[in-house]
């Protein structure tokens, strides 16, 4: 496997979103557990309609950062140590890998965020401002969380605590996503910019982006 | 394998000294016109805030020159720092949450301020359960200085949030740009001699920490080393025909 970068990274990702394909564990546990949870929380801060309404769109952000990070973390936590090993040896690019994974987890957050936003839309009747503005939020937050659960992933990779410790980790760091994406819809409902948001967004995805890529051989060697 | 056993006790005699100089001055300053007695609370809260920054950014230092280098020096320096920032991170917290409860009335609010450098704490309190998770020194070093260097975005979203967001809490008091807001001189210096102090005994701190970090390796070492005994090693084989 000594082919190009974007070759390298074209198969990780098709690796990875083969093997969700056969286990279904984003689509058979994830998305449903996220709508759960989704149906769980007017039952204990209460059902009036209008409050839903007003913190629907807060809520819907924080299941998606909560348990996206399932997604990143469920498919590093499968791939083994001779696994790796046997990519190194194949001569597969650490950052082609990383790349790789977070194409997949990519397009499985994607897909994470549509089926729970449907569910949330139905639940808590949240009003789909400015759909352009909308689409490109949730591609960004799902850019950036895919970018921060593959790189957390790699980090906890061969220590004894798994993948456990990534949420503790995510989380916090993926605040700046958090609150991009829920002041960027309050300021789609009060009709103000949103550009700055976005950016800050963006500028987040970026820095990870380039520790994930810079730090993929050094993690890879250790 | 022979271990370093040279201990340092300077640290511990300037931490003791620069922590009765900010005390002292601390309590002859002057009451605040407003805030009364309160604002004595200024003159560790600061210091502290002020060495959660430096220490967290140390930590960023250490985890870039970790990577460059692969040095354990600069893993060891970065792990003190984050050690010693968590805890005056902490610190911040309490000391602000005191003075919140007697001056906005509840401890805590949602200000951007606040909630950021919690979050912070978190990311740093990761940060040392990460290195926790092996005893490989490689290992846990590389995984921890990516994180390092990953966890310092925090520090300028902390320090800017009271300038990006309107927020409760106040605007810096000494790094703005209209010069510092604090108008009685004994204030000042009370204020500055704090911020000295504490930054006095961080880097005492770091020094003991990073006495102990290197004394930790060293006896790792000797466990994992062919000169210790092995088990069973007291056992004598019995020589074959001759009956004790």
């Amino acid at each position: 496997m000594t082919s190009g970068f974007w070759h390298q990274v074209r198969a990780v990702a098709h690796r990875d979103l083969l093997r969700e394909r056969r286990r279904g564990d984003v689509l058979w546990v994830t998305i449903p557990f996220g709508a759960l949870a989704l149906l769980l929380v007017p039952l204990a801060i209460g059902t009036d309609a209008k409050l839903l309404r007003e913190i629907g769109a807060g809520m819907y952000w924080v299941i998606v950062m909560l348990f996206g990070v399932l997604v990143a973390v469920g498919k590093a936590s499968r791939e083994t140590q001779p696994q790796q090993d046997a990519s190194s040896l194949l001569g597969l690019d650490p950052a082609a890998g990383y790349v790789g994974r977070t194409a997949s987890s990519l397009i499985l957050l994607l897909a994470f965020e549509l089926a729970v936003g449907a569910v949330a839309v139905g639940l808590y009747d949240i009003d789909l401002l400015g759909v352009g503005w909308l689409v490109l939020t949730l591609v960004v937050v799902a850019l950036g969380l895919a970018l921060l659960g593959t790189l957390t992933a790699s980090i906890v990779n061969s220590t004894s605590a798994g993948t456990a410790l990534v949420p503790l980790l995510v989380a916090p760091l993926s605040v700046p996503l958090l609150l991009g994406a829920t002041q960027a819809y309050d300021g789609l409902r009060y009709g103000h910019t949103i550009v700055s948001w976005v950016l800050l967004m963006a500028a987040v995805v970026l820095v990870v982006a380039m520790i994930g890529v810079l730090t993929a051989r050094p993690l890879q060697e250790s | 394998m022979k271990v370093q056993t040279r201990v340092r006790t300077w640290p511990w005699v300037a931490i003791a000294f620069s922590l009765v100089v900010a005390l002292a001055l601390s309590l002859v300053s002057p009451r605040d016109d407003v805030q009364g007695e309160l604002v004595r609370i200024m003159y560790l809260h600061v210091p502290a805030a002020w060495l959660a920054y430096v220490a967290f950014f140390i930590t960023f230092l250490g985890s870039v020159a970790y990577l460059l280098t692969k040095h354990l020096r600069w893993d060891r320096l970065a792990a003190a720092s984050a050690e010693i920032g968590v805890f005056f991170t902490g610190l911040t917290l309490v000391l602000g949450m005191i003075w919140g409860k007697s001056t906005w009335g509840i401890p805590w609010t949602w200000d951007a301020r606040l909630t950021l450098t919690a979050i912070m704490f978190f990311v740093y309190l990761g940060y040392l359960a990460l290195r926790r998770t092996t005893d490989d020194q490689v290992l846990r070093a590389s995984r921890a200085a990516v994180l390092g260097v990953l966890g310092a975005v925090q520090i300028p979203l902390v320090h800017f949030s009271v300038v990006w967001w309107r927020t409760l809490h106040q605007p810096p008091s000494i790094l703005r740009p209209d010069g510092p807001a604090i108008q009685d001189p004994l204030m000042m210096v009370t204020l500055v001699t704090g911020v000295v102090a504490f930054t006095v005994i961080y880097a005492s701190l770091m020094v003991k920490r990073i006495e102990l970090l290197h004394l930790e390796e060293q006896l790792a070492e000797i466990e994992r080393s062919t000169e210790r005994p092995v088990a069973g090693e007291a056992v004598v084989v019995p020589e074959l025909g001759r009956n004790p």
